[in-house]
């Protein structure tokens, strides 16, 4: 297969996760579409010479740049550094414990959540909750259990130590966790 | 029977919280699906105009053998380079064909330059060998070079 056969195959596999990916940092559809076009030609243009199985990671991280580019640009710092930090979700259920909510799904014969609130509002609220995130949680949440990379690749996409990925996406369950349910939402 | 959280161990925790985390996936999964055409279409040509900006050194195919063993049980795919040294022949494959233009070039201008030289010389050559005419001694010149140069010219 020739390169460009190879990298249009990959591009097209990751597009559309790429397109939400972004619309949930920059909640716009039409700059989430550039800057994946951006990122899409940073690749082609500079990395395309590396190894294909390095393009996963290479591709989120130039998107992660290329999003953190945008930011720059429309001069909301103080809104980068906000989401940048990282906050401690508020727990105003003193006695909530993630692992009881998901022990407890796992074990129980609990009736699907589709029963109760349909499946595209389902879809509708998860996708506002995952925005909802601070943007280093997010990340690490969905390049792990969405873009399904390991979490060294997670790591060396978010430029940080894989304690931290673990740190993240362990917030990120928690943050999706405890928001969800207070919706009624149990998955 | 519900099981307390304080009675798991950190594996049983990573694997819940994994299984959580991907059901959460499979729902952002089929917000993918509902994307609209103008979207897609979008995501089309974005595709296509990164595909324009590949390097045309690098547009080649490439040659992949596939070998049993390597990691993950995938087939070990040999490029025709290795990584490091795919970047340096590519780059010298790209000026190769104008480094040999210019060595062509400057070849055909000294083999010019060569035979300029060689007709010059061969008329020189010609010239001293052959025989004074007469109107040579009466020419003022020629007297001149004689006198500066100290050789006694026999006619």
């Amino acid at each position: 297969m020739s390169t460009d056969q190879e990298l249009s195959e990959f591009l097209k596999s990751v597009e559309t996760r790429a397109f939400k990916r972004t619309v949930y940092a920059v909640r716009d559809e039409e700059a989430a579409l550039d800057i994946v076009q951006d990122a899409m030609i940073r690749l082609a243009q500079s990395y395309v010479d590396r190894p294909s199985s390095e393009w996963p990671m290479l591709f989120q991280r130039i998107l992660s740049n290329a999003t953190m580019d945008w930011f720059r640009r429309q001069k909301v710092r103080n809104a980068v550094l906000q989401n940048f930090s990282d906050l401690e979700v508020a727990d105003e259920d003193g006695d909530y414990d993630l692992l009881e909510t998901l022990a407890a799904s796992s074990d129980a014969s609990s009736e699907s959540a589709a029963d109760a609130v349909s499946r595209a509002q389902i879809v509708l609220a998860i996708e506002a909750e995952v925005a909802q995130l601070p943007a280093r949680q997010r990340e690490a949440f969905l390049l792990r259990y969405w873009e399904e990379l390991d979490v060294a690749e997670t790591a060396a996409a978010m430029g940080c130590s894989e304690g931290s990925v673990k740190t993240h996406c362990s917030r990120a369950v928690q943050a999706l966790s405890k928001a969800l349910r207070a919706k009624g939402i149990v998955l | 029977m519900i099981r307390h959280a304080s009675t798991l161990n950190n594996d049983e925790k990573d694997v819940l919280q994994a299984r959580f985390a991907l059901r959460v996936a499979s729902h952002l999964e089929r917000a993918c699906a509902d994307v609209s055409p103008d979207v897609r279409e979008r995501l089309r040509i974005s595709r296509q105009s990164a595909l324009a900006h590949i390097p045309p050194a690098i547009a080649v195919p490439r040659l992949r053998p596939a070998f049993a063993g390597a990691s993950a049980g995938q087939s070990f795919d040999l490029d025709v380079v290795s990584g490091g040294s795919d970047a340096w022949w590519r780059r010298f494959t790209a000026f190769a064909p104008l480094a040999v233009l210019l060595a062509g070039l400057f070849l055909i201008q000294h083999i010019d330059h060569q035979k300029t030289i060689n007709a010059a010389a061969e008329v020189d050559a010609q010239l001293l060998l052959d025989e004074l005419p007469p109107e040579a001694y009466s020419d003022p010149g020629f007297e001149a070079f004689l006198q500066s140069s100290g050789s006694g010219a026999e006619p």
